[in-house]
Formats: C-alpha cells, structure tokens, sequence
C-alpha cells in the first residue's frame, strides 16, 4: 500500500535537499523508464510525450503536465498518487515513493529544465570477449579507410583491412548507419540504444573527434543520410517520423510525419533537393528536402521495406526488404499516374533467400549489390538485372554492404562479427578480419 | 525457405561450468512461459511494437531470425550482454508494454544472459528438439476435494536424454473449478467432486492427465440397475468407479415423448401416447417397439435430412433455390434407402458434373475453395477443426500449417464452373494450374493424408490429377481405419440424445479435449464399423440404452454429475421441433410461405424460409458454417417474451379449425377436454390435482375461451419447451 503523503514528506525531505532536483539527471529517467513505453513521440497516449523537458511542458490533451511550484496541483504527481483516476502507470505498479518525491521535488523546486544544449557523444572503447554484430560498414571517399561500427564505438581501419587506425566511441550502444561527407573529413553515424535514446553523431575524421551529438527520440534513428551536397542530415525514426538537420550546426530543420511505421533508411537525391525514405508501412515516400513537404510516394506497397540506395549519377532508386525482391523505381512518380500504375519501375531484381537488410549501388553505376537474412551478397549488372555474382563466405546475415569508391571492392559485414572485402571484378573473397580488438582472443588481426 | 541456422558462429570458450545455452533448447522455451510469444503479446499476428514472434512459439527458426535479423539484431548484445535489450525489456529496466516479466535473479535472466554471451547459438534440430514429454502421474483420482498433488514434466530429447522441464511447462485444466492448477508450484487442487483433464504443453508437444475428485461422503453402495446393452454397462463400470448411482428409467409417456422428438422431431399424438400407456408389454420390449416405429415414420427421414442439411449447409444463399432443393433431395433420398455412411460420404467427396443433374455435387457449391472445402470436409467428417492451422501450427494440437495445406491440396483441383441452364453450375477437375501453395515461400504443397489409416495405400509422391487426389482423400476419409471418421461419427450422432457428446464440442476433437468415456466410444465405433456404417442401427443402439432412457431426476450420488449419462438431461426443443410442436398440439396447420401446404418446420428445404421469424428467433441454424454450433438452444428473453406476447401461439390456440376449437365443438365432457389438452402439449396425462384445477377453471367461464387459456398456459409452460 503506498504511504500517506504526509507521513512520507518529512521522511524524504532531509535527503532530498542535499542537491537541487534535476530534470536531465533524475527524472528524465524516471519518466523513460515508467512512463515512456505509452508516453512517447509517435502514439503519445493523451497527446502526452515525456521524453524530453519541451515534450513534457507541452502537456498533453488533459492539459500542462505540471504547474511550476505547485507539485500537488501537478496532473502527473495526482495521476501517479491516484488523486486523478486512472491511476499511473496505467495496468502497472505504482511508482515506489522515492521517484514520485523526486519528481514533486523537482516541481516544487520550479520544474526547471536542466538538459545539455549541445551534446558530444564520448565514452570509454569496448572491450571484446567476442565480436559483436556490425552493423555498419562505410568506404571514405579517398579510399584510404573502411568505417566499421562496433559496439558502442565506430573503427576506422584501412581500407584493405590491414589494420586500426583509430577508435571513435561515443554513447550510443548501436550504430546502424554511416556516411562520410563528400570530402570525406566528416563522418556521420546514426544510431542509438534501443528503447532508451537516438543519437546523430558527427564527427572530425582526421583529428577523430567528437564534433557534435545530436539526441532524438526514445529509441535509436535508422538509416541516416547526408545530402550529396553535405548541407542535410536526414534519419528515420521508430516514432514514424524522419528528422533532418542541418549538418553545419546540428540544428534540425524540421520533422517529417508521413509514415505509418518505422522509418528505417533514407537517400537524398543526387542535387540534394530531394529525399526518399523507406520504412515498415512498406512506403517510398518522395519529399522536397528544402522543407520535407511531402511530393509523391515512390513505389506501390508490398512488403515492409528496410534498405534505399541511389544510382550514383541519377534519380533512380533501389529498395528491397522483407518481400525479398529489391525494386529500382525511379525517383520521381508523375502526379498524374494512376495508382496501379507501375510504369516508373525500372526492373525487379532477382528474389533473395532471405529478407533484405542493406543494398548499395557501385559509384560506376555498374553494379548493385544486395544483402540480408541470407549468408550471401548478390550483385547484379545494374544495366541488365542480370546477377553477376553471389558471394559466399559468410556465416550468417548481413546487415550492412558497401561499395569502395572505385568500385572495385565491396566489403561486407553482419551476424558473424567479420568483415569480409570482395572482389568485384572476380567475385573472390579477398579478405576477412574481426573489427574489433578481442580482449582474449589477442586483439585484431 | 529456411535460409540459415547459426550455431557457434563466434568462437567462444567455455568454461566447464557454464553449461552450453542453444536457443532450440533453452531460451524458446523461456520466450514462451514468460508469455513472450502468447497471442496478446508478440505472438499475436501483427506482433507487437513492431517485434513479432510466432504464436506460442510455434515455429522456433522464425523467431530466432526475428532475433538475430530484425533490425540488424537489436535484442542482443554479444559485447555486453547485460546490455541486451531483451532482458532489459522483460525485466523492466526499461518500460516495456508488456510488464514485468521476469526479475534479474532469476534462472531464466541467466539463462538468457548465458546464452547471449556463448554467441546466441540456435542450436541442433537433431539434438535439441524435443521428441516427447512424459508426464507424472500419468492419472489423477484423489479420494475427496482439497487434496494437492505435484505434477511433474519431463521432456526427451532425439538422443534419449532427458530433463525436468515443469517449471517452462504450460499446465491448464480444462474445468478449474474441480481441479485446480498452481502454476507457481505446478501442483493441482481437488476442487469439488467430478471432473477435469489437464493439458501439459511444452515446446509444441502436449499430454493430458485425465483427474478425478471422488465423493467422499461414506456410505455408498452400488445398486445395478437392468443394463439394457453394452452402452449401459460401459457407463456403470464408470459410475460404479466414480461412486455414482444411476438415475432409474423415465416413466413411459416423458421416454415416448423424449424418443418422438429426437427420432422424428415431432411430439406424439395424443393417441399414440394412450396406446403406449395402455399397452401391458414388458417394458423394454415395449420401448424397442416404439423405437422401430418411430424410425419407420416419414418424420424419421424429416428429421434427419434437416440434421444433415445444416451441417452440409444446404441453402439457396449458395445454391440457389433449385440446387437447394436437388441436394436436399439427394440427401433424404440417401438417408430414406439407409445408404451406408460412408458410402454417401464418398458419394459427395467424388462428386462432379452439374449441380442439376448429379445434385451431390452441390456439395462443392457450398464451399467454392480448396481450403474453406476442406475446413469443412475435416470438421464436418471428422469433428477436427483445421482452421487454426492456416495461419499458425494449431496451439492445442499437433496439426502443423503444413499439414493445413497438404489436406487442401486434396481439394485444389476441383473447379466450379456455370452450366447451361440458369443456376446450373458444373463441379470439373481442372486439368492443370491447380497446385496448391504455401503462403509463406509459394511452395508447391502436395497432398498428404492427415493421419495414417492402416490398409489406405500411401500416395504418389507427386503428379497426382485432381480427379485421383478427391478419390484417395475419400478412400483414405471412409476407411475403417481412420480413427477420426466413425468415431467422430459416432460421438456426433450420441449428442444429438444427450445433448453432449462423449467428446464434447462435437466438432472439436483434439488431443485436449478427451473422452469422458473412451471405452465407451471405443465400443461404439466398433460397433458401427461392425453393422456397416449403419446410422439407423447407430440410433436405435443408442436410444434402446438404460442411460438414454433414464430420468431427468437425480439423487444423492449423481445430483452433481454432467459428465457421465448417469440421468438424463431437460433439452430445449430445437426451432423446428418447436414450432412443429406448436402446431402438432393446437391442430393449426403450419402456414409457411413459397411451400406446399402442410410443410412442416422440420421439412423447409433451408433457412430462407420463414426468415427472421419464430424460427430464427429459437436459433435455427443458418446454414452457414458447418459448426454444430449454428443451431442455439439457449432461452432467451425475446424468446420467452414471444411465447407469452406474440402472435404464434395465441394465434394458433384460437384457430377456428384447431384442436379446441374441434373439442369444444365435439360435445365432450370437461374431463375429456383436459385430458386430451395435455396429452396433446406434454404427451402426458394429467395428474389428479391437474385435472382438477383444469376442470375447475373449465367451468369458471365460456368454456371455448377457457379451453384457450388452459392450452396457451401449457404451451408456455417449462414442460413444454423443453425435451425431459
């Protein structure tokens, strides 16, 4: 039974006054973990997102979800001590003593807003007892390093897989996309830790350093792209929405909600006026990237759709995911078509063994490489549709696939924790390495 | 298309304590007790938040590729375990919509953990699959409630090891208020005297344990009673078991009226009723004659081509008006010759050509799909309800969707065609283009017979036509040896005289649901297998049995007992048997539109007609779905508020050419009047005190209006509506 309030007042004042109540450090938490699983961007219940200081001020359809000052005259202090019916967490255990006090205290105290404005991402390199998933794999535009995500950190390696050049770790756990800016000096990491945060990472290639940060949403962003011109970041969220900033000063520049679902990939255009992005409602969806009004729906639904890629000189797209059959659609779809209309899709790609996780378009324009649930990458002649190659190798899926500037190799990486560089004139397996330095195993190869 | 098991992708050492943790073996199990997969939560068709796993972990590779490939594996971190989002969920460290669902210091976090740190194996089909669950004890019969037994699960492993696996073991019983099941302590509770089975799952293998809780009230002594065949003494040696005492037989006139109704669906006439009584045979000879009498009727043939009509959905909504009435003709013209049933059966499964001339062939009309042919053809002949398995391995048997698919495949190359009169339609086997294929991979499904019937010659691995595959599923559905076909048969066939079946749903047999008494409907299926799928020698078995003839009234021993047939049961009459009954008892004429004069309830050809009238309001099945349970026998307000308010039977008791009116007209004395009124609504005649009361209110004003009355009151009385 909870205790009556005043008897319970006194009881915790003592320890509470020994520091000022902070938003950002005790009950953020709090909300993300109690609250945040309804409370979130994207389906708030009540129209009420707790997720951040701005969200929680906003309040909800009730109305302010605190009044400064006035703990008790707070809405989220009387649902949580069922002074509002229903009592929160709706269908849960009610929340121990000590958070609903941190939380009054807090309000009591003003309800100020204590979060960072700008925020790096840093934190202490890993440690391997065995290799974890890789998530992704990036070429830098002069061919001279393969960007690798690891747990909680990016690596960069040389190019050939012949060694470490440097360790960016930062605070997210899982890092699903990256991308170099065109001159290669700044590297672009989109991810997150599941169900708690998203994070845009940017980072100083050369002096391997945190530039900026970027925290968004409850769980982690997918699929992040920077426009060719470098001026845009764009992100999918499990919010359902795409968030593009500005890259130069990590200000976002405005929210896109026209899926249904998670977003989960993103490709700008080739003169970066315009983003396509991907997701679970199984929709292309074509907006202007100056302002993310939204222009025409790229393809017809089907499956669920995971993976975007663009031809390296044109407006012509390639998406794939759980149907298994990757689609080059053109970019853009005349207002005028009907809605069976198909004519502005190119070809289909031969049907996968598995779901499709990553797709990437060679920068000569040849080739089209494919890959996910199946233990093989499928290359086909991106002219003819024609497959050029399956390579084997690999032990399990695959979650991220790359072309090297020249075109000349595709490194490739997943489940089994190895990257694997191929070959794309012969097909052959060149080399496989472990990304990571193994604690026990005697580091990186 | 199963693209890749992962097993020791990542190199890791074990320590020899730690104990190898495969996904196959250790962690699925967990996902399904901790409720993970359950329909609700992530198993539930579309999943959950955007993670979704098979229905009660029905197809282990799915999931653990949902693990390891949704969203580049985002529920596992090799690096850090402990960071892994699937235990920080379950645990709630972080919110999760579905609550806690297990702590930190628990075996199945470090289980999981383990698990994750040893690289996520999936582990060995071969090796880690369970092949079997045996359970502990095997039968449950505790002397009085309030006793508690442990249970114990163990499951075997394709190379013969074992473990106790009770604690991951999903334990249900399936009439928790006599016998309850603990599930934190995996032991069950007598409850109350009667009882239960209880169903063990785990990872997709299942057993029941069939629990009995006696009555512990000492004193008991078995009185035989005259058992009139096997059916009786099958039912004694249970009841003897149970401490049970048999209810006795009913009086004469409540057996003939119960017998009437449910051979005939027609009450007995007032003359049939005093001819019984008054006939001095020895008791159960005399009943055996009544019964060849009664199957003898026309009505006999009435009744049970309805019965069948429902359950073949004979109705124009599918075959138009002349279709209707070709199948129902098809159907009473078997029934009348007493066509063996698998005959019959085999005659509508082989059926083709047009719905006109070859009129069983509507049997296809009705259902136009492989799958929905099929749902049909299983649940209707074999009590089995395949409809779960489309989506999802069925949750409480061992049918896979496989299986699903492969029994359609029977059915895909029937094709349905317009003829060339109006409404004709031809049933053909299509020559080509009629493969059956799974929905997940488009994979060619060839047909494969559900169970194996021992002397059905095995199939073809392929290339079987379409018109061959309906021959070998109707071989394979009629052969003696299929233990579905009689047996379903049988138990259907006993409900309609107990109002329950010896496996009960009817058309829902399935390992959970077991027998009450499986000797019982051993016996009988044997029996009807024995006299040649004889339906009408299937009855008169039944209804010429003590247990059938029994009375409603109970005493000390079996007052509690629904299971066994130790006393009968009040049945509300059916739709039809009611309004037959209505007009049987107030002599008006039945009155049904689009019909020739003087066509009973029970004779309508379908459901159209007299559509949303008295009929359907007492529950007339639709004809649409082959589910027993189309037909309602609940009583209802507006049902009730019909009997008392509506036009059908004060209109029918105030029929210048009906019963009392004739009566009153006759000249007979009060007495007579009275008399013939009850035996004419209850079949019974009046007692003493009902006589006089009769009379007296007779005489207490104009005789015609109070004859009315009296006839309109019995109408409405409990005695009437129900079967007892």
């Amino acid at each position: 039974m909870r205790l009556p309030l005043l008897w319970a007042l006194p009881y915790f004042a003592p320890c509470l006054a020994a520091a000022e109540p902070s938003f950002y450090r005790d009950v953020r938490p709090i909300l993300q973990q109690q609250c945040a699983s309804c409370h979130r961007p994207g389906g708030a219940s009540s129209g009420l997102d707790v997720t951040t200081y701005s969200a929680l001020a906003a309040g909800g359809k009730r109305g302010a979800a605190f009044v400064a000052g006035q703990a008790d005259e707070s809405l989220t202090v009387k649902y949580l001590l069922a002074v509002a019916q229903p009592r929160m967490p709706l269908g849960g255990a009610a929340l121990p003593n000590d958070q609903v006090e941190l939380i009054r205290a807090w309000i009591n105290a003003g309800a100020k807003d204590d979060s960072p404005a700008v925020e790096t991402s840093t934190a202490k390199p890993a440690l391997y007892s065995q290799a974890p998933v890789i998530t992704a794999v990036r070429y830098s535009p002069d061919g001279q390093l393969l960007a690798v995500a690891g747990n909680g950190e990016i690596l960069l390696h040389r190019a050939d897989g012949s060694g470490l050049v440097s360790r960016l770790p930062g605070q997210a756990e899982r890092l699903l996309s990256l991308a170099f800016s065109r001159d290669g000096k700044i590297l672009v990491a989109g991810g997150g830790t599941p169900a708690r945060f998203g994070e845009v990472q940017v980072w100083d290639v050369a002096a391997a350093k945190p530039l900026r940060a970027m925290k968004l949403t409850t769980d982690t962003v997918f699929g992040a792209s920077l426009a060719p011109d470098g001026s845009r970041i764009a992100v999918g969220c499990a919010d359902n929405t795409v968030h593009v900033f500005d890259a130069k000063s990590g200000e976002e520049a405005y929210k896109i909600g026209n899926h249904e679902n998670w977003v989960l990939s993103t490709v700008f255009g080739v003169n970066s006026q315009r983003l396509v992005s991907v997701g679970r409602d199984r929709a292309a969806k074509l907006v202007d990237a100056a302002t993310g009004r939204f222009l025409e729906n790229v393809n017809l639904l089907r499956g669920e759709l995971t993976a975007v890629a663009r031809h390296p000189a044109k407006d012509i797209v390639v998406l794939g995911g759980e149907e298994r059959v990757p689609y080059v659609y053109l970019m853009d779809r005349p207002k005028n078509m009907k809605i069976a209309d198909d004519t502005t899709l190119v070809r289909k790609l031969g049907r996968q063994n598995g779901p499709i996780m990553t797709l990437d378009w060679s920068p000569d324009a040849q080739l089209i490489a494919v890959a996910g649930a199946a233990p093989e990458v499928n290359l086909y002649d991106a002219g003819t549709g024609e497959l050029r190659w399956a390579l084997k190798g690999h032990a399990a899926g695959i979650y991220s696939v790359t072309f090297s500037p020249d075109s000349k190799r595709l490194a490739a990486a997943g489940f089994d924790g190895q990257v694997r560089l191929y070959d794309t004139s012969t097909g052959q397996l060149v080399k496989a390495f472990i990304p990571v330095p193994m604690a026990a195993m005697g580091g990186a190869q | 298309m199963k693209y890749l098991l992962v097993n020791s992708l990542v190199a890791v050492s074990l320590s020899a304590a730690e104990a190898p943790v495969t996904y196959l073996k250790d962690v699925a199990p967990i996902l399904n007790k901790a409720g993970c997969t359950s329909g609700p939560c992530h198993g539930a068709a579309k999943g959950k938040n955007g993670f979704k796993l098979s229905l009660r972990g029905y197809d282990p590779q799915f999931d653990y590729e949902a693990l390891l490939y949704d969203l580049s594996g985002r529920r596992f971190n090799r690096a850090e375990p402990g960071k892994s989002l699937m235990l920080a969920k379950p645990t709630q460290e972080i919110a999760h919509g579905g609550g806690l669902r297990f702590e930190k210091n628990t075996t199945y976090y470090k289980t999981i953990f383990n698990w994750i740190a040893q690289g996520v194996p999936y582990g060995d089909v071969a090796k880690d699959k369970v092949a079997s669950i045996q359970v502990e004890p095997t039968e449950i019969a505790m002397p009085k409630p309030g006793e508690k037994l442990a249970l114990k699960v163990t499951a075997t492993y394709p190379d013969g090891t074992t473990r106790e696996v009770t604690r991951e073991a999903t334990i249900e019983s399936n009439t928790p208020d006599v016998a309850r099941v603990d599930t934190a302590s995996a032991t069950v509770a007598g409850e109350r005297v009667g009882e239960a089975t209880l169903l063990l799952r785990y990872e997709g293998k299942y057993a029941t344990i069939p629990v009995a809780v006696l009555n512990p009230k000492p004193g008991f002594v078995w009185k035989p009673l005259a058992q009139h065949n096997y059916i009786d003494q099958l039912i004694d040696a249970k009841l003897q078991k149970m401490k049970i005492q048999p209810s006795p037989l009913v009086d004469d006139a409540a057996f003939l009226r119960r017998v009437s109704l449910d051979l005939t669906g027609q009450l007995p006439a007032p003359d049939e009723v005093r001819a019984f009584l008054a006939d001095n045979t020895p008791n159960k000879l005399k009943r055996s004659k009544a019964i060849d009498k009664l199957m003898a009727k026309p009505a006999y043939v009435d009744q049970w081509t309805m019965k069948w009509g429902d359950l073949l959905q004979s109705s124009r909504k599918f075959l138009g008006e002349k279709g209707t009435y070709g199948f129902r003709e098809w159907i009473r013209e078997s029934l009348a010759a007493n066509k063996p049933y698998d005959v019959w059966v085999r005659e509508l499964i082989n059926s083709s050509g047009s719905s006109y001339e070859s009129p069983e062939a509507n049997y296809y009309r009705t259902t136009r799909d492989a799958k929905a042919t099929m749902e049909k053809t299983t649940q209707v002949f074999m009590g089995t309800r395949m409809v779960c398995a489309q989506c999802h391995d069925h949750p409480f048997e061992k049918w896979t969707q496989n299986q699903y698919f492969e029994m359609s495949a029977f059915f895909s190359g029937v094709g349905v065609r317009p003829g060339y009169e109006v409404g004709e339609e031809i049933i053909y086997n299509q020559r080509s283009d009629f493969a059956m294929k799974h929905p997940k991979d488009n994979r060619v499904m060839e047909p494969k017979y559900l169970v194996a019937a021992a002397g059905v010659p095995p199939l073809p691995p392929h290339d079987l036509d379409a018109r061959k595959r309906r021959e070998a599923f109707a071989n394979w559905l009629t052969s003696r040896e299929n233990p579905m076909f009689a047996k379903s048969t049988v138990n259907r066939m006993w409900s309609y005289f107990f109002g329950k079946g010896i496996i009960d749903p009817v058309d829902d047999i399935r390992a959970s649901n077991p027998p009450v008494n499986a000797a019982l409907l051993d016996a009988l299926t044997k029996d009807f297998l024995a006299h040649n799928f004889d339906l009408r020698y299937l009855m008169r078995t039944i209804v010429n049995s003590r247990a059938y003839q029994a009375s409603i009234a109970t005493n000390e021993w079996n007052a509690g007992d629904t299971t066994n047939f130790s006393h009968a049961t009040p049945r509300r009459l059916g739709a039809e048997q009611l309004m037959d009954a209505v007009s049987q008892a107030t002599g008006a004429r039945p009155d049904f539109p689009e019909v020739p004069e003087d066509t009973t309830a029970t004779q309508l050809p379908d459901p159209h007609v007299g559509k949303e009238g008295f009929l359907d309001l007492f529950g007339r099945p639709t004809r649409e779905t082959a589910c027993e349970c189309e037909r309602r026998t609940e009583l209802s307000l507006p049902q009730a508020l019909n009997l008392v308010n509506g036009g059908t039977i004060s209109d029918a008791v105030a029929d210048p050419k009906g019963r009392v009116a004739k009566l009153v007209l006759s000249g007979r004395p009060d007495a007579a009047i009275v008399e013939e009124l009850y035996l004419a609504s209850l079949s019974r005649l009046p007692s003493k005190a009902e006589s006089d009361s009769g009379l007296a209110y007779l005489a207490g004003g104009p005789r015609a209006g109070r004859a009315q009355d009296l006839l309109w009151a019995l109408l409405n009385s409990k005695a009437f509506l129900y079967s007892w």
